[in-house]
């Protein structure tokens, strides 16, 4: 007899299972990939490699990961939560002592020769924990203080961890998932509003006890275009190519800006700008459209489901994808400071993607066992 | 309990709904803000980012023009180009610079050394200036080169052209020579930027350097982030130099230049009085100018000068001399114009002439007794015109000398002309800040103190006086489709300009004229001519039978037209420190003037009638 959970109609063969997958959501994860595979494509010259062609296998890979995922036991997730919070937090705290330093940043571990960054464990972790620690803290005591305390620094944890990294956008990252799963879970409100006044009283005076060289640094992070040639210039080049794509754009394999490397990163955190640039505005909308449509779809997931657990742990997959693809299109076009955020399912990179179809699998597992009920505790 | 639980549990789900709601509503607000920042970008501010990318990617190369030709009268060519073909590797187009030059040695032979030393500059220089690998490359090379193009990235093709002077030394001072370019001001032409390009220094070169340069190609060329060339995008070609075709009879210069080389320093100027054409310019020592292209080295430039007899000079229009006694049909024509004068005044000479108790003697000591202006002329009297100079003034001498050409430069197409002097009371005032002497009058009346001429002049002068009209000599044939103009008149009465050039007639052909050394050996066509010994020292002028030093000796002048009753040529010659006008400078005239009517054109018509219709004169170019 299985404890944890209650026994509604639990699809027990593979291939019931199958049939409950979410298979719009596969369908646009698959035509985002194929955005991906095709800039990528064009990044290079009109060449399937070093990118395309890679990103397309890794694609492939991680979606055979996604189903499997899918075809677990949701338990197994609910068991894993608190063990993979603890070892991703205790994985941060080891990468500043014997972490790999690239870029200025010290992200990366390297255990037996496969380097990885705790990070991104903790971004699958932390939804996990937080699903895990409000299903069983039920509905009544949300709003407690004390236990409204507890998820704060679960939270708190590995965003201090990676500030001082230092990766800003990870540590966003992980404080909206964080913050919006608690809202989600329903604590009060009164909370929010109060967290929003008190960060309002105390931004002058952080901000009075900063030294020059720290405020000139916040100064250039909020506008870039203060230091063209240097912090600015990524974010320059990517203007002039957003700019010169107009309307229209100018044509698949025609983007300048990317094909001459005056964009940086150009197969990496600034896909969206190649894309943009080659199909203009027309295809960015369209683009966004697509994203929007799969927020909505996965959030849509979360409804059906019985368990407070699957909802958050949904939600929290949705919002990681959310974040991933808004910090990165709000950086390319200027709205935000360059974070190092990649495009979800386009940009090139093996990490990124990793992490978030697994975030996938596991909203998709939670998905799959919709009906399942969850024991509290 | 379980109740409880149940009803627990559809509130959580319906907050989460409400709230996933919001969240949901959110994020679709967020991507329309995103949304939003790209329709700004990409749809309002699109104008603005399309040039700067294009800025980014686009880069301008200039290519060089290939210099026009410069022609004799004939179409002879005195400068133009070696054309060749030359290979240049451009290395950031390259690739691996190190295999692409061992392909193409297999075309070209280079060796292992000079490849090392290519592939060493190529790490050096800009990765985007192409460098000069292989030059006069056979059709057959460039045939190869062509055909293996894939497997040789950045090997280009180009034309290459060394300036090339054809008639070197025989008319190196009027085709000058081209260097390079020394400045380049903003709003010059971009061209004079680019590395190794030769501009006109002196002679025609530099005075038709605008017409000969031609205009620049571009190519563009598409570059990436680091500036390396990618492609290319677009080429204009470059627009070939006009062709300036001068006046010059190549093969009279030519014999004019071997009769001239028999003094030290010599020069002398031949104009065609019906077109204004300079036929011959010749100025000794001459030079070649290709010589001077090539490069010249320390070591050959002080043997130039070490020699002291200025080669790089074109005395004809830098020379400056004092134009003695040619200068006295000026005199004599603004004394009978004002008519202070008329042709049978007569005045004696006693071997000089005095003023304000200053003694200034004639170059005849025994004096030549009562001359008129027709034998002042013949025999050169110099008292005769210190009379004449005295009562007409220097004014009206100064404005007769501007009238017949003196104290200004022609638009010739050549640069560097000297205007000299034609001295007036403002002018010294103007140069000394000191009023003029009386005595400076007379001086200037026999073509002695301030003035200061150049052959050219001197032979425009003669023109002038031979035609009276107002001849400007031109040294560049007119491009095709000028309109033709017509020199006018100078206005003289033609009593009085007839009575001049009877006493240059008479000065070459009757008994007692000091030009008879001028004559021609079977005495036609007539030669009509005026001697002039101009002293440059006091020494001179105190002749006292010692042999001067060369440098003291007077300059030998000879000024003449020919034939004398139809011009058809007027001829200046300046023989330096070459002594007597009629002994050193008659000889040499009588040469040139041989030369030159031995090569006069018979076909074409002569100057109709001196006073009669206007000569068709083709147009100068502008």
């Amino acid at each position: 007899m299985n404890r944890a959970f209650g026994s509604f109609s639990v699809p027990q063969t593979i291939g019931a299972k199958l049939m409950r997958i979410h298979w719009p959501v596969a369908a646009l994860l698959c035509l985002l990939a194929g955005i991906g595979v095709s800039a990528l494509y064009s990044v290079a010259g009109g060449s399937y490699s070093p990118w395309a062609e890679r990103h397309a296998l890794r694609f492939i890979i991680t979606l055979g990961l996604v189903i499997a995922i899918a075809l677990t036991p949701l338990r197994v997730w609910l068991w894993l939560a608190v063990p993979a919070y603890g070892l991703a937090l205790g994985l941060l705290v080891l990468v500043p002592l014997v972490g790999t330093e690239a870029l200025g940043a010290k992200r990366w571990l390297s255990l037996g020769g496969v380097t990885f960054q705790p990070a991104e464990l903790m971004k699958v972790a932390l939804v996990l924990m937080l699903a895990r620690y409000y299903q069983w803290l039920g509905a009544r005591r949300v709003s407690r203080p004390h236990w409204v305390l507890l998820p704060l620094l679960l939270i708190a944890a590995p965003v201090v961890l990676t500030l001082k990294q230092p990766d800003l956008g990870t540590a966003v990252l992980f404080a909206v998932v964080g913050l919006s799963l608690m809202f989600l879970a329903g604590i009060s409100i009164l909370y929010f509003i109060g967290g929003g006044v008190l960060c309002v009283l105390l931004a002058p005076l952080i901000w009075q006890r900063l030294h020059d060289y720290q405020r000139r640094r916040i100064e250039i992070f909020l506008d870039p275009e203060k230091d063209p040639l240097g912090a600015g210039y990524h974010i320059t080049q990517s203007k002039i190519a957003l700019g010169s794509g107009g309307a229209s754009g100018k044509g698949f394999l025609q983007g300048t800006q990317s094909q001459l490397n005056f964009l940086p990163e150009k197969h990496t955190d600034f896909i969206f700008t190649t894309f943009a640039e080659e199909w203009g505005f027309a295809g960015a909308i369209g683009l966004l459209g697509l994203y929007v449509v799969l927020f909505l779809l996965v959030l849509s997931m979360a409804f059906s489901c019985r368990s407070q657990f699957a909802r958050l742990i949904i939600a929290g997959a949705g919002l990681i994808l959310f974040l991933y693809a808004f910090i990165n299109v709000a950086m390319v076009s200027g709205l935000v400071p360059v974070v190092g955020v990649p495009l979800p399912l386009v940009s090139y990179g093996g990490t990124s993607m990793t992490t978030i179809m697994i975030a996938l699998g596991v909203a998709m597992c939670a998905f799959v066992n919709r009906s399942q009920g969850v024991r509290r505790g | 309990m379980f109740g409880n639980q149940a009803d627990d549990d559809d509130e959580q789900r319906r907050r989460f709904s409400r709230r996933a709601l919001l969240v949901g509503f959110g994020q679709t607000a967020a991507f329309g803000a995103l949304a939003t920042k790209l329709f700004q970008l990409q749809v309002l501010e699109a104008t603005r980012y399309a040039p700067l990318a294009d800025e980014n990617r686009i880069n301008v190369q200039l290519v060089a023009p290939v210099r026009g030709r410069i022609l004799d009268r004939y179409g002879e060519v005195l400068a133009g180009n070696d054309e060749g073909y030359r290979a240049v590797l451009i290395p950031s187009l390259a690739g691996n610079v190190a295999h692409v030059l061992e392909r193409f040695s297999k075309i070209v032979p280079i060796s292992i050394e000079e490849r090392e030393r290519f592939i060493a500059r190529a790490r050096r220089q800009q990765p985007n200036l192409p460098l000069i690998i292989a030059t006069d490359l056979d059709f057959e090379q460039i045939a190869s080169v062509n055909l293996m193009a894939p497997q040789l990235p950045g090997v280009q093709i180009e034309m290459s052209a060394a300036r090339k002077y054809l008639a070197g030394d025989t008319v190196g001072h009027v085709v000058g020579h081209v260097g390079s370019v020394d400045r380049v001001g903003i709003d010059d032409d971009p061209v004079l930027r680019l590395p190794g390009l030769k501009i006109g220094r002196s002679g025609v070169e530099r005075g038709m350097d605008e017409r000969l340069r031609g205009r620049s190609g571009t190519i563009k060329h598409e570059v990436d982030a680091r500036g390396r060339i990618v492609r290319t995008l677009s080429q204009t070609e470059p627009v070939r130099g006009d062709d300036v075709a001068l006046t010059i009879d190549t093969q009279l210069q030519r014999a004019c230049v071997a009769r001239l080389s028999r003094e030290r320093r010599a020069s002398a100027v031949a104009i065609d009085v019906t077109t204004g054409d300079v036929v011959m310019m010749v100025s000794v020592p001459t030079h070649d100018p290709g010589a001077l292209v090539k490069g010249v080295t320390m070591r050959a430039w002080e043997k130039l000068r070490e020699q002291g007899n200025d080669p790089m000079v074109n005395r004809a229009i830098r020379g400056l001399y004092p134009p003695g006694s040619t200068f006295k049909m000026v005199t004599a024509l603004a004394a009978l114009e004002a008519g202070v004068i008329n042709l049978t005044t007569k005045i004696t000479c006693e071997g000089q002439t005095e003023l304000a108790s200053q003694i200034f003697r004639c170059w005849k000591r025994t004096g030549h007794g009562a001359c008129d202006v027709h034998r002042a002329m013949r025999e050169s009297c110099d008292c005769f015109f210190y009379e004449a100079a005295h009562k007409v003034g220097i004014e009206a001498i100064a404005a007769m000398g501007h009238r017949l050409g003196f104290g200004q430069t022609y638009d010739t197409g050549l640069a560097h002309q000297k205007a000299g002097v034609m001295p007036n009371p403002a002018w010294k005032r103007g140069r000394f800040n000191k009023s003029w002497l009386g005595g400076e009058t007379l001086l200037a009346g026999i073509g002695q103190g301030y003035v200061l001429t150049t052959p050219l002049q001197l032979a425009v002068m003669t023109a002038r006086i031979a035609t009276g009209r107002v001849i400007i000599p031109q040294l560049v044939r007119p491009e095709a489709g000028m309109v033709p103009a017509s020199f006018g008149m100078l206005g003289l009465k033609p009593q009085l300009i007839d009575a001049i050039r009877r006493g240059m007639t008479a000065v070459v052909n009757e008994d007692g004229g000091t030009g008879g050394n001028a004559r021609l050996d079977d005495g036609q066509p007539l030669v009509a001519g005026k001697t002039g010994t101009s002293q440059v020292s006091r020494a001179s002028a105190d002749r006292n039978g010692v042999e001067l030093s060369w440098a003291q000796r007077d300059h030998a002048l000879f000024v003449a037209y020919v034939p004398a009753n139809k011009p058809r040529y007027a001829i200046s010659v300046v023989v330096e420190h070459g002594g007597g006008g009629g002994a050193t400078a008659g000889p040499v005239m009588k040469d040139l003037i041989t030369e030159v009517l031995a090569r006069d054109p018979a076909v074409r018509p002569a100057f109709p009638d001196m006073s009669g219709s206007a000569p068709v004169h083709r147009a100068r170019q502008g």
